[in-house]
């Protein structure tokens, strides 16, 4: 049986940041990945991230687990791919089936960081080829370049419901409508808003009653819900589409640790069972540890930081380290964890209606019943001037953990206190009009207003993750942030630069009191 | 009166969604796993060797849950009275000349 100093079950955020900070500390290490590629979902979020430097904030997902993996190789990590885990026995023996055989190797300390898997909600026809999870779809895009359907209704406005929606309008795909049987958007505004102002409606409070089809769906019927969750009848709306997606949640997948003996609890808001964990992810069997959503579902950065504590937790428990200085270690990274732990969408706070920010500012209503910030409600956070020259208008209407565009602003121009603070100018510094904080904000919220370019007319200058890129001179309409078009639009200038990373940045004029509200575009052949 | 007399008093009551199928891997229905509540499976574990709901291709991955919360519903109690099944090897299919194939000594 062959031997290792730990053994990682599981390539993803989590698990390829404990090795790392096993490896580092001398530890002999291996990573079991039951897929033909490493990286967990990193590989298949190709959005920016949230959070601040320290968390790789406005880098995007597959980026960081390049980064990971290459860091992992050049520690002499060994990652086994095709390689599941299909036992985990006493004495920390983990049983992998590698390839057309099935192997022993033990392990000194274990760390599982096998993630979740998708929750699926039943309904007449969901059974039809088509109807698909969330996860499955981006797999298919982001992994294979493979488009799952032409038109495609989603189930579910949380975070991975608005991410893949988002990714299938980049993949040219028709998202008819955004449903959830929750009251209101569970995401982040800032995910919803970007896919609002494309023309997408959002259907709060509905669920799907019945998918149609023969050989694969064909059609979807949803339907109004009321607090008990039961249908009202004569609310049906049906959708002609090819696809539905369903993105209803996670489960932790704990199976393994349950079966090493590890206390397993159920804990509805973490998902589902969850091993019980201490701070630094040891479960309650001996040398064994837990990182990422295995142990609660939440982001990939959190993953990150739980997959480093766990490291070096394993390396601290096999004495591979000075005390003093893994207390430093965990102390840092478990700041930097609660950091991303704050806000409106903090664990602890998950399913609470907030009414007001932490600035005291009422939050929007139509954007969690409807998807954006209405006109009238955007005057609470931003204003657009009508002078001539630059300004950043920053529609970003919640406390989240992130805060890339004010360190990217070169002329400080844009004040962040606290983390989760909503972002504010800084009237004294001149805007040069870099558009560094549009191309940066994870969330797209940033435009850059230049309210009087002459003749009556206003620039707008918005990110654009859309191909082809419109060209200068090329006219068509502009969308307000509900997706319905305000105005006749003509594009004055579209930006690539590396800098950007691949967000391009697209200038559009408008007549000038249309400034406040043009916030997409589409050219005149496209609507 | 516990659970288990209540739902053994019970008559099972036909709904009209009952021929929805709820683990897709052994295609068994919404109506059968509420029937087989009426026939005495109270436990997931159970569950698993009367209709085989949860023992296919994704292990129950995809329907645990919902098999789970039938059959709270079904009992009268809530889901988290319900235990999971038994985690047990192996974890992922495996085909029975890959299980034969074990590498064990050094």
């Amino acid at each position: 049986m062959k031997r290792y100093d730990l053994i990682v079950v599981g390539a993803g955020p989590a698990g390829l940041s404990a090795a790392i900070e096993g490896a580092k500390r001398g530890l002999k290490t291996v990573i079991f990945d039951e897929n033909e590629k490493p990286g967990g979902q990193l590989f298949k979020q190709i959005h920016k991230f949230f959070g601040s430097k320290e968390h790789r904030a406005k880098i995007r997902g597959f980026k960081i687990g390049e980064e990971l993996l290459a860091e992992a190789a050049g520690l002499g990590v060994e990652v086994v791919l095709n390689a599941a885990v299909i036992g985990l026995y006493q004495e920390k023996e983990v049983v992998v089936r590698i390839g057309e055989a099935v192997r022993h190797y033990k392990g000194d300390a274990v760390i599982v960081a096998t993630g979740a898997t998708e929750n699926a909600v039943y309904f007449e026809g969901w059974d039809l080829p088509g109807v698909i999870g969330a996860g499955a779809a981006q797999t298919m895009m982001n992994l294979h370049g493979v488009r799952p359907g032409e038109k495609v209704l989603m189930l579910g406005a949380g975070n991975v419901g608005l991410v893949v929606s988002f990714q299938l309008l980049q993949a040219g795909c028709e998202v008819v409508a955004v449903a959830d049987a929750a009251s209101a958007v569970g995401g982040y505004g800032v995910h919803a808003a970007k896919v609002a102002r494309t023309g997408v409606s959002f259907y709060l409070s509905h669920t799907i009653i019945k998918a149609e089809g023969g050989d694969r769906v064909n059609a979807v019927t949803i339907a109004e819900v009321d607090e008990r969750f039961q249908f009202i009848p004569g609310t049906e709306k049906r959708f002609e589409v090819d696809t539905v997606c369903l993105a209803v949640g996670l489960s932790p997948m704990c199976q393994l640790l349950k079966m090493a003996g590890c206390r397993v609890l159920e804990i509805p808001a973490k998902g589902g069972q969850v091993p019980l964990v201490g701070t630094r992810g040891e479960t309650s069997a001996d040398g064994i540890f837990a990182a990422g959503d295995v142990s609660g579902i939440e982001e990939a950065s959190s993953a990150m930081i739980e997959g480093r504590i766990a490291g070096i937790a394993a390396a601290e428990y096999l004495g591979y380290a000075v005390n003093a200085e893994l207390e430093a270690a965990i102390a840092e990274n478990e700041a930097a964890l609660s950091e991303l732990r704050q806000g409106m969408f903090a664990p602890g706070r998950r399913g609470d209606m907030v009414e007001f920010t932490d600035e005291g500012i009422h939050v929007s209503v139509s954007l969690l019943k409807k998807g954006y910030v209405n006109d009238e409600e955007i005057a609470r956070f931003t204003s657009a001037s009508e002078t001539p020259g630059f300004r950043p208008i920053i529609e970003c209407t919640q406390n989240i953990p992130c805060n890339p565009c004010r360190d990217v602003c070169p002329r400080n121009c844009i004040k962040v206190e606290s983390i989760t603070a909503l972002p504010r100018l800084n009237e004294y510094n001149a805007c040069s009009g870099c558009g560094l904080c549009v191309a940066s904000c994870p969330g797209q919220a940033i435009f850059l207003v230049n309210g009087d370019v002459g003749g009556g007319f206003a620039n707008v200058t918005l990110p654009y993750e859309f191909l082809p890129l419109p060209k200068e001179g090329d006219r068509g309409v502009a969308l307000g942030r509900d997706g319905q078009v305000v105005c006749e639009a003509w594009v004055s200038k579209a930006q690539i630069s590396s800098a950007f990373d691949k967000t391009n940045l697209l200038t559009i004029k408008v007549p000038a009191e249309m400034a406040g509200k043009a916030r997409f575009f589409k050219s005149k052949g496209a609507v | 009166m516990g659970a288990v007399e209540r739902i053994l008093e019970r008559e099972f009551v036909p709904a009209d969604d009952d021929g929805v199928v709820v683990c897709r891997c052994e295609e068994i229905t919404k109506g059968e796993i509420r029937r087989a509540v009426h026939d005495g499976i109270f436990t997931m574990t159970e569950m698993r060797r009367y209709l085989r709901a949860g023992m296919g291709l994704c292990q129950g991955q995809t329907c645990a849950k919902n098999v789970k919360a039938l059959m709270a519903r079904e009992l009268g109690v809530p889901p988290l009275e319900l235990e999971h099944a038994t985690a047990r090897s192996p974890m992922r299919p495996v085909e029975m000349y890959v299980l034969a194939n074990e590498e064990v000594a050094d």
